[in-house]
């Protein structure tokens, strides 16, 4: 990376970008959503992304506890977070308000059972009105809403503000499975199995709704709970949880009174 | 057709167009149809009607460019010569495409099927679709366009202002870089981004997106949807990588953007296959 | 074929009251919507073998073969100025006809057997065909047939003509002659190139960029400098040929009709040596206008709640 700063991007990447500015846009929008985000006042500008190639080994140990890996915990926050500020300052560059459709996505290669490429994608949009879009920190908003549900949203009153995520990567103890296996075939819950899953989704679930609450916003839409076991086994899992943090703005537009249908589309 | 909403009315429609289409005599054909071919499926065909255009024809494009004996053994950086001869094969199977396309009088082809396969000493491309025109119209000076967009896809941008130009696609292969030994004792326990890596991928995947950004340049598009990108280790030489990306290529035709407020709809049927003859229509 | 080629095994099951069909539930259902009743579940087979007859060869004669019927042919000469036992000539891109004709013979037994079938049980059309040709073992290609025969209801019962049939079925079929389009037959091709590479081929094919006249004084096995990406002319033109062969073979049996819904099959057997055979099959419906187009209004977009 440029002067060993690790937040900047390539130099590759310039010349693709000023093609962009000079005004071909790319998308990775469907027909479908390319046309409704134009519907809702926005013109995409480009396609943009950035990643991040971390190390995310761990020395397997029978902890004789449930507990969280806060060291991992921290590289899979680390390392999503990077790719999504390199994609972000891709969006900067080309002068967005904010970015659509983002998707996060780990790859794993062969050359490497320790370290895995963490990549943010998505399509960068600009208001045609001319207003900010930007969020309270001042940069393009990022969202993983489809461009149906970008323009949905806009119909409500609300503006995406940013993706939020919280992650915790919680290793169970393998005392808990062995207590797990004398009970099969009883309807009985598992207290300890139960309380580590428990905390760490709530984990995962608080360190995102701090990341919303930092960026001033009233509320999240969309959230869901994602759980891997990446390349740990079965004892250590990843509790991702990403959701769009949204704020009101302005007056509320009534969306259109829907009528039902049967549909036709096959 | 004619429009009842009594359902019971409208399955006798049906019988009767049923009836009627296997009375008519033997050997009557229309005459104008001349062996027409295509592989739309009937939905799409009729949307294509909708819009006022029609399929002529199937047509093919293909090309086989050879790749320089020896570049998938271990190196550094990019494979220049890979990514060339797999850009000459798309660029050359295209053109081929148009030239057919223009010989049968059509406009453009739609939902093309792109079959793209790297062998280790060449790149095969083959393109199958289905030329189209306005309704009677005749063959125009411009360039056919050659589009994998559907036929649905197609008949929404038309109706928004837009028109597809071509298949925009670039492509780049990058040598995994290595790690030695040293250093992974290191890395071992600690937190870290590694920087080389980073650098080598994220270079060889911009690459492949600005060959298509240029590729969709070159045919003085004004911009490229529904981009896709796919990556992963060639099957025969697992430390190569390939990144591509591919859109169609499309221009703002009309004077400006055409907005159509959509309607919002809840829709009440479940997802099972739902036999209405009542869906030709539209509205 | 003299007399019926039907096994007396399906002349049994044929001749049972109750019947069996290969339709999906809702496909079934949109049949006795359109009033075409099913009666039967049909099929016909054939084993075809070829080969060495027919004049096939497969070992490079002294000169370009001949191409009979007007097949598709065409010759390319080493531009080289040097001949050797390892560098070739000439090399040729030759329609195979007799391998399209014994698939077509081949296909056209199976497909008639269906429709003796069909016709045993009184029907008037045969839906939802599926259509399986598969090569067991070299030079031997299976033919399956197989779809269900279905009785239009207030028709003419053991109709003279051959029964009607098409790939499609249920709502697809409901759709096609709601559109004013009759199914007429289902119809399949296959085509066959034969591909005899020459001096340039084969060296593109192995990774040897050669410009004209380039050859170095090492000669040809290895002496080759890395060239640039080229692209193989025989080959290609071979890929293009193998499809519109199909296309215009397939024209032929439309009778001015349109053929819809095609589907395109494509195979290449590379035999060593920038040798390879191209094969194409081509299937689809073909449909007869009964009617004026009325062509439906555009439709309206939307977006759904759910």
């Amino acid at each position: 990376m440029s002067g060993g700063n690790p937040e900047g991007l390539p130099k590759d990447v310039g010349h693709r970008l000023e093609e962009l500015e000079r005004g071909l846009f790319t998308s990775d929008l469907s027909v479908n959503e390319f046309l409704l985000v134009k519907e809702a006042g926005f013109h995409p500008l480009g396609f943009v992304m950035g990643s991040s190639i971390y190390h995310t080994g761990v020395q397997t140990r029978r902890w004789s506890k449930s507990q969280e890996l806060t060291k991992l915990t921290e590289a899979m926050y680390n390392a999503r977070e990077l790719a999504m500020t390199r994609m972000e300052e891709e969006a900067e560059v080309l002068g967005a308000d904010g970015v659509v459709g983002v998707r996060l996505d780990v790859n794993y290669y062969e050359w490497g059972s320790d370290a895995a490429e963490f990549v943010a994608m998505g399509t960068a949009v600009k208001a045609e009105d001319g207003g900010s879009y930007r969020n309270v920190l001042g940069k393009p908003f990022t969202s993983d809403l489809s461009g149906q549900d970008f323009w949905t949203i806009m119909q409500t009153g609300y503006v995406p503000q940013g993706l939020v995520m919280g992650t915790c990567v919680y290793h169970i103890a393998h005392r808990g499975l062995a207590q797990a296996i004398g009970t099969v075939g009883q309807n009985v819950e598992l207290p300890n199995f139960t309380q580590a899953l428990y905390e760490a989704r709530e984990l995962a679930m608080t360190r995102m709704q701090d990341e919303a609450t930092r960026l001033e916003a009233t509320g999240i839409v969309g959230v869901r709970l994602e759980e891997k076991s990446h390349q740990w086994g079965s004892h250590t899992i990843e509790f991702l949880s990403l959701g769009t943090a949204v704020a009101k703005r302005g007056d509320e537009v009534t969306l259109p009174k829907p009528m039902a249908i049967i549909s036709l589309d096959n | 057709m004619s429009g009842d909403d009594i359902p019971g009315a409208a399955f006798a429609d049906l019988r009767a167009e049923v009836a009627r289409a296997f009375a008519a005599p033997e050997g009557k054909t229309s005459g104008t149809d001349r062996g027409v071919t295509s592989d739309l499926s009937i939905d799409e065909a009729l949307l294509l009607h909708s819009i006022g255009w029609e399929p002529i024809d199937l047509i093919f494009g293909a090309s086989v460019v050879s790749i320089p004996v020896g570049i998938w053994t271990w190196g550094q950086g990019a494979l220049d010569p890979a990514s060339s001869a797999h850009a000459m094969a798309m660029t050359s199977a295209s053109r081929r495409m148009e030239d057919q396309c223009a010989s049968v009088g059509g406009h453009g082809a739609v939902g093309v099927r792109v079959a793209i396969e790297i062998h280790p000493r060449h790149v095969d491309v083959e393109l199958t679709g289905t030329a189209v025109r306005p309704v009677g119209r005749a063959a125009r000076r411009q360039r056919p366009f050659v589009s994998d967009l559907s036929a649905r896809d197609f008949a929404l941008l038309q109706g928004s202002g837009w028109a597809p130009v071509g298949l925009a696609f670039g492509a780049s292969f990058v040598y995994a870089p290595r790690r030695t030994a040293g250093t992974v004792l290191r890395q071992s326990t600690q937190n870290v981004e590694l920087v080389n890596y980073t650098q080598a991928l994220y270079a060889a995947r911009e690459s492949a997106m600005e060959r298509m950004q240029r590729s969709a340049l070159e045919m003085s598009a004004h911009g490229i949807v529904a981009v896709r990108v796919d990556e992963g280790p060639m099957p025969f030489a697992r430390h190569v990588i390939r990144f591509s990306s591919w859109g169609t290529a499309v221009a703002l035709v009309a004077e400006s953007h055409v907005g159509r407020q959509p309607r919002v709809v809840l829709a009440l049927d479940d997802q099972v296959v739902q036999f209405a003859p009542e869906a030709l229509h539209g509205g | 074929m003299t007399g019926s080629s039907v096994p007396e095994a399906a002349e049994r099951r044929l001749a049972t009251e109750s019947f069996s069909s290969g339709l999906t539930v809702p496909d079934f259902a949109a049949c006795l919507q359109m009033g075409l009743r099913p009666v039967g579940l049909v099929q016909g087979f054939c084993a075809m073998q070829w080969g060495w007859y027919g004049g096939a060869q497969s070992l490079r004669g002294l000169s370009p073969l001949g191409v009979g019927d007007g097949g598709y042919s065409r010759v390319w000469y080493c531009p080289h100025g040097f001949v050797s036992a390892e560098h070739p000539t000439w090399g040729q891109n030759a329609e195979q006809t007799w391998v399209e004709d014994a698939w077509a013979a081949g296909f056209d037994s199976a497909f008639a057997r269906m429709l003796e079938e069909a016709r045993a049980l009184g029907a008037n059309g045969v839906i939802g065909v599926k259509d399986t040709s598969r090569s067991t073992q070299a030079n031997v290609t299976e033919f399956h047939v197989l779809g269900t025969a279905v009785k239009l209801e207030g028709a003419a019962q053991g109709a003279a003509s051959d029964p009607w049939s098409t790939y499609l079925a249920g709502q697809r079929l409901a759709k096609l002659i709601e559109a004013g389009f009759a199914p007429v037959s289902v119809v399949a091709t296959l085509s066959s190139v034969r591909v005899w590479s020459y001096c340039m081929t084969r060296a593109l094919m192995e990774g040897y960029g050669y410009s004209m006249g380039a050859i170095g004084a090492s000669g040809w096995a290895g002496g080759g400098s890395l060239g640039a990406a080229q692209e193989v002319d025989q080959v290609t033109e071979a890929r293009i040929a193998a499809r519109q062969i199909a296309k215009e073979r397939l024209r032929q049996r439309l009778g001015g009709d349109i053929l819809h819904g095609a589907l395109v099959g494509s195979f290449v057997r590379e035999l060593g040596e920038g040798d390879q055979v191209v094969e194409c099959t081509l299937r689809g419906t073909r449909v007869r206008r009964f009617k004026d187009f009325d062509p439906i209004e555009a439709p309206v977009v939307t977006v759904r709640l759910s």
